[in-house]
C-alpha cells in the first residue's frame, strides 16, 4: 500500500502560531487591565474580557498514533503518585499514594493506583509465567496465563486499600494533604477467574479451611486467606471467614487492560473489601491448607497494636470509611460563595448506605447525595451543596454502610485501640477551612 | 470436567451453588495436572508449627559470618538496625507492653524478640526474602545458620554453640508467641446522630506532631517503619 503524503509548511506555520500567541497575550493583558477598571465601577463584579481566538484554533494538531498509547495532557503533570521519603528506608519496600485530590468519579486510572511493595515491582513475561494450585486438592494443577483467560470470566468494581491508610494520624495530625492521609486507596474494575471456579477445577478437599497465595517477586510475598471454618494458630475462628472468599478472583485485567506491573502483572489475587496485602501480586502459587502460615505478613506486619501491648491479628476487612475530597488541604477555596462538598465513601462489608456531612464541627449533620453507581466494596461518590460564608469552618463526612455500621470518630477508635494500631484507621476526617480559604488537616479531640 | 473424589463438604457444596457459571465439561483440559514432587522447588513455605521446614542445619557461628557480610549493613552489627532498616533486637516484650499501656509510641521498640510468634516462619522469611538485595540466594543450610544467629542477636536463644535445624526451631518458644489474638470486629460503635450531637465546643488539634507534610512540601523529619 502506498501512503499518500500531505506536505505542510510546518515550521513556518509554527512560527506564525507563536507570534499570534504573543500578540494575543499582549491583547489579553490589556483586556485584563481594562476589566479591573470595570470591576471597580460596575457592581463589583468582574466583566468577561473580549475573547481572543485561541492559537489552537489556528493550527493543526497531532496525527493519529503520534502517541500510540495516550497519556494525560501535559497540563495534568501534577497529577502523580507521591511518596513520603522518611516513611521507609528505601523505595523498594515502600508505599506511594494516589492523588485523590485530583481524581473524579470512582475509577482510579491504573497509572495512579497507589503502590505498596515489599520487594519492588518486577516485569514478568506472561508467556513463561505459571500458576500452580495444589495442597488439599484432588488434582494439583498448573495453569498458563492463557489457560486462566480461557476459563469462565468474572469481574467487579472494587476498591483496593492498604490497611495502613491513615496510619500516620493515630497519634495526631501529621499530613496536611489528602493524598497522604487517605491516598493508599484506589478503585478499579478487575477482571479474571473466580476462585470458586478454580477450586472446582482442582477439586478442593473438604478439610481445606485456608489457602495462601504466593508472589513471584523478590519478597516472595505470601499471605493466608481464610475459607469457611478457618481457625487461627490457637484454634479460634477467623471472623467473617464465611464471607470473604466468595468474591475472590484471580485477576489479569484492570480497567480494561492488562494489570500494570505495579499492580501485579500478569496475575494477582483480588480479595474484595479486605486489606490489600491479601491480594497477592505476581501470583505464582496457591496452596489449600487446613491452617494458616502465620507468616511475616500476618504477625510482623498487618497486625494491630492494641493498648495493652498485645496484637490483634486477622483483622482482614476494611471497615466503613469516608473522606471529603473537595475542599481538602491540596485544594483550597477561591473565595466565599456556592460550592459542592464532594467526597468518597467505601465499606469492605458491602454497599455504602448513606453519607452525612457536617460543616459545624459535628454538632449537626445533613445527608449528602450518593452519586450512581453505588456498588458493593467499591468507592462511592457523595455530593453536598454548600454555601461558604467566608468564615472558619470545620468540614467532615461520616459514612454508614448497609450493615448499619456508622464510621466512628477518632476518639471512639482510640478508646478501644489506643494509638499504636498503625492499621485500620477509618475514623471521621476533619478539614478546617480558614478565613483565607486554606484547608488544614485537624483532629477534634472531643468528638 | 474433573470429578471430586472426596465426599462433598459444606464448603464444596457451597462452592458449586455459589459459582456464577456452570463449570461443566467444556473447560476440561484447560490447565495441566502436575505431580506434587514437581512443585517442590516452589513449595518452600513454612507454617508457624514448623510444617514445611526442610532437612538441613546451620550454627550460630556460621550464621554470624553470613550475617556480618550480608545483613549487618542494613540491620546493624548487633541487630540494632541501620539506616532506617528494621531492628533484629527490639525492646523486651514486657517493655513494649509498658510503652503501649502508657500510650507511648511502640513502633521503634519492635523487633524479632517481641513481634515474631514462631521461629519457623523466621526461617521461612529469611530463606525467601533476605538478604534484601539478593532474595532466595541463601542455601537451606545458610538460611538455618542465619536464622540461628538472628535469634541469638535478638536474645531469643543464649547458647552461642546452638545448631538450628527443623526440630530445634520447632522447640524454640518465641517470647511473643501468645501475644497475638483473634477478635471479631466491629469493636467500635458510633450512632447516626443528626442534630445536637455535641454538647461542648470542638477541641481542635491541628499542629502537626512530627511534620507539616503536604504535597510539594515533603520534609525529612524522622523515620518510622510500617
Ligand atoms: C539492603 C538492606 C537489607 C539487607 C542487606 C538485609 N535486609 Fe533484611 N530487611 C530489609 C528490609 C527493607 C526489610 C523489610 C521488608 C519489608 O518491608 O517487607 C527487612 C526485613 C528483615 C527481617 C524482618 C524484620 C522485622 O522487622 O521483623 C529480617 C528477620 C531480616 N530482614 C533479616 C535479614 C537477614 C538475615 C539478612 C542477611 C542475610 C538481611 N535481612 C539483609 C533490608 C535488608
Amino acid at each position: 500500500m502506498s501512503e499518500e503524503k500531505i506536505t505542510m509548511p510546518v515550521s513556518g506555520d509554527e512560527q506564525a502560531v507563536a507570534s499570534e500567541a504573543r500578540r494575543s497575550f499582549l491583547r489579553k493583558s490589556v483586556a485584563v487591565a481594562g476589566g479591573a477598571v470595570m470591576a471597580g465601577t460596575v457592581a463589583g463584579r468582574a466583566a468577561a474580557e473580549p475573547l481572543a481566538i485561541p492559537p489552537t484554533n489556528k493550527m493543526l494538531g497531532r496525527g493519529v498514533v503520534s502517541v500510540p498509547y495516550g497519556m494525560p495532557s501535559k497540563f495534568e503533570a501534577h497529577v502523580v503518585r507521591r511518596n513520603v521519603e522518611w516513611l521507609t528506608p528505601d523505595t523498594i519496600a515502600s508505599i506511594s499514594f494516589t492523588p485523590l485530590q485530583d481524581l473524579e468519579g470512582i475509577i482510579t486510572p491504573a497509572g495512579l493506583h497507589f503502590e505498596r511493595y515489599h520487594g519492588g515491582a518486577v516485569d514478568i513475561d506472561p508467556a513463561t509465567h505459571r500458576l500452580v494450585v495444589h495442597g488439599l486438592v484432588d488434582k494439583p494443577m498448573i495453569f498458563t496465563v492463557d489457560d486462566l483467560k480461557r476459563m469462565p470470566q468474572t469481574s467487579g468494581v472494587w476498591f483496593m486499600e492498604c490497611p495502613a491508610n491513615g496510619a500516620m494520624e493515630w497519634r495526631g495530625v501529621q499530613m496536611d494533604s489528602l493524598q497522604f492521609t487517605h491516598g493508599m486507596i484506589s478503585c478499579s474494575e478487575w477482571v479474571g477467574v473466580s476462585l470458586l471456579d478454580l477450586m472446582k477445577a482442582v477439586g478442593v478437599k473438604k478439610d481445606a479451611t485456608w489457602f495462601y497465595g504466593e508472589g513471584a517477586d523478590g519478597s516472595g510475598l505470601q499471605r493466608s486467606i481464610p475459607l469457611p471454618g478457618a481457625k487461627d494458630q490457637f484454634g479460634k475462628p477467623i471472623p467473617d471467614a464465611d464471607k470473604i472468599y466468595k468474591d475472590i478472583i484471580i485477576a489479569y485485567a484492570q480497567n480494561g487492560e492488562a494489570l500494570r506491573p505495579e499492580n501485579g502483572y500478569p496475575i494477582r489475587i483480588v480479595v474484595p473489601g479486605t486489606e490489600a496485602n491479601l491480594s497477592v501480586k505476581h501470583l505464582r502459587r496457591i496452596k489449600f491448607t487446613n491452617k494458616p502460615l502465620v507468616t511475616y505478613q500476618e504477625t510482623r506486619h498487618y497486625t494491630d497494636g492494641m493498648p495493652d501491648g498485645r496484637f490483634r491479628q486477622y483483622t482482614l476487612i476494611n471497615e466503613t470509611n469516608s473522606v471529603v475530597t473537595f475542599p481538602c488541604p491540596d485544594k483550597k477555596l477561591s473565595g466565599k460563595g456556592a460550592y459542592e462538598i464532594r467526597g468518597l465513601a467505601w465499606s469492605g462489608r458491602g454497599k455504602v448506605k448513606a453519607v452525612d456531612v457536617s460543616v459545624d464541627g459535628g454538632k449537626t449533620w445533613k445527608e449528602a447525595k450518593l452519586v450512581d453507581p453505588v456498588l458493593s466494596k467499591c468507592l462511592t461518590r457523595f455530593i453536598f451543596p454548600w454555601e461558604w460564608d467566608g468564615k472558619e469552618t470545620l468540614v467532615m463526612s461520616r459514612a454508614m454502610d448497609e450493615t448499619g455500621y456508622v464510621q466512628p470518630t477518632l476518639r471512639q477508635l482510640r478508646e478501644v485501640r489506643g494509638t499504636n494500631s498503625i492499621y485500620h484507621k477509618n475514623s471521621i476526617q476533619t478539614w478546617k477551612i480558614t478565613a483565607n480559604g486554606e484547608v488544614k488537616n485537624v483532629q477534634i479531640e472531643n468528638l | 470436567m474433573f470429578k471430586s473424589k472426596t465426599s462433598k463438604s459444606a464448603l464444596v457444596a457451597a462452592l458449586f451453588a455459589a459459582s456464577s457459571v456452570a463449570f461443566a465439561g467444556q473447560f476440561d483440559g484447560v490447565g495441566k495436572s502436575i505431580d506434587p514432587k514437581d512443585v517442590a522447588s516452589w513449595d518452600i513455605s513454612v507454617h508457624f508449627d514448623g510444617d514445611g521446614l526442610p532437612a538441613g542445619k546451620g550454627s550460630v557461628a556460621d550464621g554470624e559470618k553470613i550475617y556480618q557480610a550480608q545483613c549487618a549493613m542494613c540491620h546493624g552489627e548487633f541487630g540494632e538496625g541501620a539506616r532506617g532498616y528494621p531492628k533484629m533486637l527490639g525492646d523486651k516484650l514486657e517493655d513494649l507492653k509498658k510503652h503501649a499501656k502508657a500510650d507511648e509510641d511502640t513502633v521503634s521498640a519492635r523487633g524479632i524478640n517481641n513481634l515474631w510468634g514462631h521461629a519457623p516462619t523466621l526461617y521461612d522469611y529469611i530463606h525467601r526474602a533476605m538478604p534484601f538485595f539478593a532474595p532466595q540466594s541463601l542455601s537451606v543450610d545458610q538460611a538455618y545458620a542465619t536464622t540461628c544467629y538472628v535469634l541469638y542477636l535478638a536474645e531469643v536463644i543464649t547458647d552461642d554453640k546452638m545448631v538450628c535445624d527443623a526440630e530445634a526451631l520447632k522447640k524454640i518458644k518465641m517470647p511473643a508467641v501468645d501475644n497475638y489474638y483473634t477478635d471479631p470486629r466491629p469493636d467500635v460503635k458510633n450512632t447516626r446522630c443528626m442534630n445536637n450531637c455535641t454538647k461542648d465546643a470542638p477541641v481542635v488539634k491541628g499542629k502537626a506532631v512530627i511534620g507539616d507534610i503536604s504535597v510539594g512540601n515533603v520534609k525529612k523529619v524522622g523515620e518510622g517503619s510500617h
